[in-house]
């Protein structure tokens, strides 16, 4: 492995780029990682930035219990995501339809039976150093000698 | 003079302190104080399997009570989970912990008491006697039982009287609604009431 592998390894832990989206949340989740923005978490500082376009984006958040309006949204989404790419599931809602879960509700969970799901982040809603924690525990392994494993 | 002020504006913007600052700065390790609700991890105090916890759970499939070798365990199912920390409220043993909720229940004197009421809707009910086959307390009192509901005691939580499910002894209900499943009709509900009650302290 060569020099130019090493440099591309440590920059790219500093260049995580996310999108997230919500298929259905009830914003409990959404505002967890909007903290995850703020001073008090400040994410940037971990190299970490949100463009909710999913075309620069490395990492996508999926948030939200899957509503039926989602069907024909959520896939083409992620294809639209270029290589590398894992998606996140923040909390119960894409796990397993949290607290929507009952008779009758129009959700279909888990996300992971409609996109690929690499990590999952179980609270409703979860902290935002889980949050973190999870996007940081996972970049690395997503990116690391990308081109050597799959070229 | 020019390049010298050059210079200077240069060095005074490449201060070591500044460059270190810039690459390594973070806030401070931000950790979960210990007053923060966790998911409830057991206090390793003996389960009764009173199952308060599980009436009380506000999430679907978030904990049940299974056995093991060494006796009855609630056991937390994490992304069901929301933390709410009721089920350590509830249970009459102090069997989980979360947070400071057992310190703040023992320093305040509150308690969660549950009741269980039942409604037969007797219009829709055509007396098949699921609900009453299906009851595992009836089970536990007349394993006999079979089709009909036709009970062999009197004592029974649920019976079919005159065709219409009889609700009998309400105090022995556990909440469990495995009736309400069992019903063809939707015919029988269980409701949980849920009390929080504070002894009076002198
Ligand atoms: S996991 Fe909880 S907080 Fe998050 S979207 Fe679902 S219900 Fe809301
Ligand atoms: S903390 Fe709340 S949601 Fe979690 S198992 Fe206990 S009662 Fe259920
Ligand atoms: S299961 Fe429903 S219909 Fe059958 S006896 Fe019970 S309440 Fe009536």
């Amino acid at each position: 492995m060569g020099i130019l592998q090493n440099v591309k390894n440590a920059v790219r832990q500093r260049s995580i780029h996310v999108a997230y989206v919500d298929v259905g949340s009830c914003n409990g989740c959404d505002i967890e990682i909007l903290a995850c923005l703020a001073p008090r978490y400040d994410i940037e500082q971990y190299g970490i930035y949100v463009h909710n376009n999913p075309r620069e984006a490395d990492i996508l958040l999926v948030i939200g219990a899957y509503t039926p309006g989602w069907a024909d949204r959520l896939l083409p989404l992620w294809e639209k995501i270029p290589d590398p790419k894992v998606a996140i599931a923040i909390g119960n809602c894409p796990i397993s339809g949290c607290l929507f879960a009952r008779p009758g509700t129009l959700i279909h969970p888990p996300v992971a039976a409609h996109i690929p799901i690499s990590a999952e982040v179980p609270g409703c809603p979860p902290r935002p150093t889980e949050i973190l924690q999870a996007v940081l525990a996972l970049a690395p392994e997503v990116f690391r000698d990308y081109e050597v494993r799959v070229l | 003079m020019m390049a010298s002020s050059f210079l200077w504006y240069l060095v005074e913007f490449i201060r070591p302190s500044w460059v270190r600052k810039f690459f390594t700065v973070r806030t401070a390790p931000l950790l979960t104080p210990p007053y923060f609700r966790g998911f409830p991890e057991p206090t390793g105090k003996a389960c009764t399997r009173a199952l308060r916890c599980m009436m009380v759970c506000p999430a679907p499939g978030a904990i049940d009570v299974v056995k093991e070798a060494d006796g009855w365990h609630p056991r937390i199912h994490r992304g069901h989970c929301i933390r709410c920390g009721l089920c350590v409220e509830a249970c009459p043993n102090g069997v989980l912990s979360s947070g400071r909720v057992l310190e703040s229940v023992t320093a305040s004197g509150t308690a969660l008491t549950l009741t269980f009421r039942i409604d037969v809707d007797t219009v829709s009910c055509m007396g098949c006697g699921n609900c009453a086959v299906a009851c595992p307390v009836n089970r536990g009192l007349d394993p006999q039982m079979a089709y009909g509901g036709r009970a062999s005691r009197d004592d029974l939580l649920l019976c079919v009287v005159e065709g219409k499910c009889k609700v009998v002894r309400e105090d022995r209900c556990n909440g469990c609604k495995t009736c309400e499943d069992h019903c063809p009709n939707g015919a029988i509900r269980v409701d949980r009431v849920l009390q929080a009650v504070q002894a009076v302290s002198l």
